[in-house]
């Protein structure tokens, strides 16, 4: 009985690991956030900025997680962009995208310059999160969506521009 | 006349692109200018007295600052505004605070004035009438006005949440180049914060 334990828990480790799928977040600075941007390869992009200290970016997880789901395969990918500093990737980012659940892209910001960052995306922006800006195919800036928005009022916005949205 | 032709259409193209460009550029719905001046107003502090930034006049600087009690990035900068206060109050610059978070109550914020031993005026801005006013969108954010309410400087207090990476002290430097009797050199700045949560 007691060999079997051993074998038994390495069985267990390997389920847990394939259902769970690994978490990555990976570094992003300007250059790579601009080729976030522009590189689309076919789709439009929904680009999140927030941050783990913001309550309102937190809430809004669970919709960002079905606009993953339901809009892929429309044309629509997701990203989200933590404004977090990338030291507290391990110890607040990604303890939190396993919390929520979140299975589509996630990078944190490594310009190191707040304001640096802000007028890259939009010069009209203060800087509060979350910040949602909406992009075509080709990179173009199509929407710029302030503060916590619910699935269905990205849904409305998304219907603007995707022909196959709704 | 070809010649004349190709350019009376090289230039209409180029003018509709133009105007394409400029029909397509996105806004964010704030106001891409800050005000010049600030409209007086009042609002009553946490204690129920109400504060007129007419009263100020005579200071050297007014530096409204808004904060929220729950925000972890306003919440980073308790200490440094506690110090800002001490360091610059003698001057003749006034330090007060704005709460305009409508989830925030007065015994909440005075709570946590007292925690963080707060020694400025704290105003709570219901229905954030004054946020609106000043298009004012996270915290902690500062504007800095003269005894006449001309706004010489808006944006953040430094230029990190963390006090030991700080590089730039953007809101002493312009306490000190008004004291100084100088032109703020950079009177916009910005950083990220949390929205302030604003009535429906």
């Amino acid at each position: 009985m007691i060999r079997i334990i051993p074998v038994i828990l390495i069985l267990t480790f390997l389920i847990t690991r394939e259902i769970t799928p690994q978490i990555s977040v990976q570094t992003a600075d300007e250059q790579q956030i601009s080729k976030i941007i522009s590189e689309r390869g076919g789709k439009f992009l929904l680009l999140n900025f927030w941050a783990t200290w913001c309550a309102p970016c937190r809430e809004e997880f669970p919709d960002l997680q079905k606009l993953h789901e339901s809009y892929l395969e429309k044309g629509l990918e997701v990203i989200g962009l933590s404004v977090d500093y990338p030291d507290e990737t391990e110890s607040k980012i990604k303890p939190f995208l396993k919390k929520a659940g979140s299975t589509f892209p996630v990078f944190v910001q490594d310009v190191n310059n707040d304001e640096k960052l802000i007028n890259m995306i939009d010069p009209e922006w203060n800087g509060a999160v979350p910040l949602t800006v909406i992009y075509d195919a080709n990179g173009n800036k199509l929407e710029i969506i302030e503060g916590k928005k619910s699935y269905s009022e990205f849904e409305k916005i998304l219907s603007k521009h995707l022909p196959l949205a709704e | 006349m070809r010649k004349l032709m190709s350019f009376v259409l090289t230039a209409f193209f180029a003018l509709g692109l133009s105007n394409l460009s400029q029909a397509s550029d996105l806004k964010t719905g704030r106001q891409n200018d800050d005000p010049k001046k600030v409209e007086n107003f009042s609002l009553p502090d946490i204690n129920g007295k109400t504060h007129s930034l007419s009263e100020y006049s005579g200071s050297k600087a007014i530096v409204l600052m808004f904060i929220s009690t729950e925000c972890p990035v306003s919440n980073a900068y308790n200490d440094r505004m506690v110090q800002l206060t001490k360091d610059y109050k003698d001057k003749g610059i006034t330090f007060i605070g704005i709460n305009s978070n409508k989830a925030e109550s007065v015994a909440d914020i005075k709570q946590h004035a007292a925690d963080h031993k707060f020694d400025f005026t704290i105003l709570k801005d219901d229905k954030n009438i004054i946020a609106d006013k000043l298009d004012a969108s996270v915290t902690p954010e500062v504007y800095v006005l003269n005894g006449s309410l001309d706004l010489l400087y808006h944006g953040r207090i430094d230029d990190s949440r963390r006090v030991n990476e700080v590089k730039t002290n953007d809101l002493r430097s312009a306490l000190d180049e008004i004291l100084g009797g100088k032109k703020v050199t950079n009177p916009k700045t910005k950083a990220f914060g949390c929205t302030i949560k604003r009535v429906d």
